[in-house]
């Protein structure tokens, strides 16, 4: 583990629209991630006009919101073509996948995950988008 | 018989791998055109194996192996990716996305029998250390 927390810390926009969601991740990842929370559509479109963090990552379900508007948002403005997002969402049929991928998120992590594998998915995919955006 | 499934929309390719892993007699070889049929095998057919090109219909060869991974229940099944992308940029986006093996076409079937072989071997411990490893690598990098 040593070795990992020579990592720099990421800056991650969580979208979720339940208030313990931004705790339990930050409680699972430690802290060498820092986590803005975002409770709706609008604060995490407001925050992405102030400050573009490393990766975001939403749920599906925001109430009468769905994170995938969020997905096609990011992917058709301009400067955030390359941001990272992650769905992590405890929809898990074939179709919700599908759906995911087709708004524009770059991975689908189905909750409950493991601390562990969530943190190394994260670092993983920033590091992708990197590679994607330099090569492009 | 334990299923290996190939997802390639090259019948082709599909013809020549399939060839490839009869020559072991040890697997059924089940096929998807695309990578959203693809998804849809391996829950309905529980392979121990998945050979995954990378540029396909509906849903390319990452997407579909980061699907795969995020998911309990698929996040370690054996992926091998086959495919005519061979540089090192492309190799390396297979890596992080999570597959455990990044063949190039053209192949020896040979060379694909070792590698499934190499993968039915590996551990979630394994794959824990190989995700280490490139975020090792990442760390240098930065």
């Amino acid at each position: 583990m040593h070795e990992l927390q020579r990592l720099r810390t990421l800056h991650i926009l969580l979208v979720d629209d339940d208030p313990d969601a931004c705790n339990r991740i930050q409680q699972a990842l430690g802290s060498d991630f820092h986590l803005y929370h975002a409770h709706s559509l609008i604060e995490a479109r407001q925050h992405l006009k102030e400050y573009i963090p490393d990766l975001v990552i939403c749920e599906v379900l925001l109430g009468k919101e769905s994170g995938l508007e969020l997905c096609r948002f990011i992917r058709n403005t301009p400067s955030l073509l390359y941001l990272p997002i992650m769905l992590l969402t405890s929809l898990t049929t074939l179709q919700d996948k599908i759906a995911g991928f087709d708004a524009g998120a770059d991975d689908y992590v189905v909750k409950p995950y493991d601390a562990r594998h969530l943190m190394a998915r994260i670092r993983l995919l920033a590091r992708m988008k990197n590679l994607e955006q330099q090569y492009d | 018989m334990k299923k290996v499934l190939v997802i390639d929309d090259n019948p082709t390719i599909v013809e020549l791998i399939k060839y490839a892993v009869n020559l072991q007699s040890a697997f059924q070889v089940i096929v998807a055109y695309d990578g959203e049929e693809g998804l849809k095998s391996v829950y309905a057919e529980n392979p121990v194996c998945v050979i995954i090109d990378v540029k396909m219909p509906r849903m390319d060869g990452y997407k579909l192996v980061r699907c795969l991974r995020g998911d309990t229940r698929t996040a370690n099944i054996p992926l091998i990716i086959l495919s005519a992308m061979t540089r090192e940029e492309d190799q390396m986006t297979g890596l992080l996305s999570g597959v455990d093996e990044y063949l190039t076409k053209p192949f020896k079937p040979g060379a694909l029998n070792a590698a499934i072989e190499r993968v039915l071997l590996l551990t979630p411990a394994d794959r824990q250390r190989r995700m280490d490893y490139l975020l090792q690598t990442h760390a240098e990098r930065e």
